[in-house]
């Protein structure tokens, strides 16, 4: 198995920062994989992958990357919404207090 | 702030950031599960797919939110309860 290591490592100066990065690609890519297989891969008459189930494994590796792309921008709206109203609240806070 | 305080604080905001992450997990898994088909004719994400994600983002933040307070009720009744 060829997996692309994070940029920039020479093996004496990896952090542990990247090693944690590194293992979430690592747990996204075994999902990803988990997850494509049982969606597109079915039929078990024959050992070689079929140029549809192949197909479908792309496709659906290329939409799972652009779906959580959607997911984090959706989710970032969120947290600014979130954070926002916290700060709002907070402010409201110390003047009630002074 | 002693030493102490300090080390407990960033143990604090580790496990938030943490928890945060796999929140995120779960809600990615739950709103792909729950709004992309098993059919994989095309690697564009369709409209009405694009919609169901919106409102699944939405709705699943929303139920996080709102069983976080219920969550806190039950508990804050359960500790004045053991006060007693």
């Amino acid at each position: 198995m060829s997996v692309p290591l994070p940029p920039g490592t020479g093996i004496e100066n990896i952090d542990v920062e990247q090693i944690k990065t590194f293992k979430d690609f690592l747990i996204s890519y075994n999902k990803l994989t988990e997850l494509c297989f049982a969606d597109c891969v079915s039929d078990f008459t024959s050992r070689n992958v079929k140029g549809k189930e192949d197909k479908c494994a792309l496709n659906c590796l290329e939409k799972f990357l652009k779906v959580n792309q959607r997911i984090s921008q959706r989710f970032q709206e969120f947290q600014v919404l979130a954070n926002e109203s916290a700060i709002a609240a907070a402010q409201k806070m110390e003047k009630g207090a002074s | 702030m002693s030493q102490k305080e300090a080390q407990n604080m960033q143990l604090i905001q580790e496990l938030e950031i943490e928890m945060m992450a796999d929140m995120y997990n779960r809600l990615t898994a739950a709103c792909h599960k729950k709004c992309i088909p098993p059919v994989y004719n095309d690697a564009e994400i369709a409209k009405g797919e694009a919609v169901c994600i919106d409102r699944c983002v939405a709705k699943f933040l929303d139920i996080h939110e709102r069983i976080g307070k219920k969550l806190g009720q039950l508990s804050m009744q359960d500790e004045a309860l053991l006060k007693k």
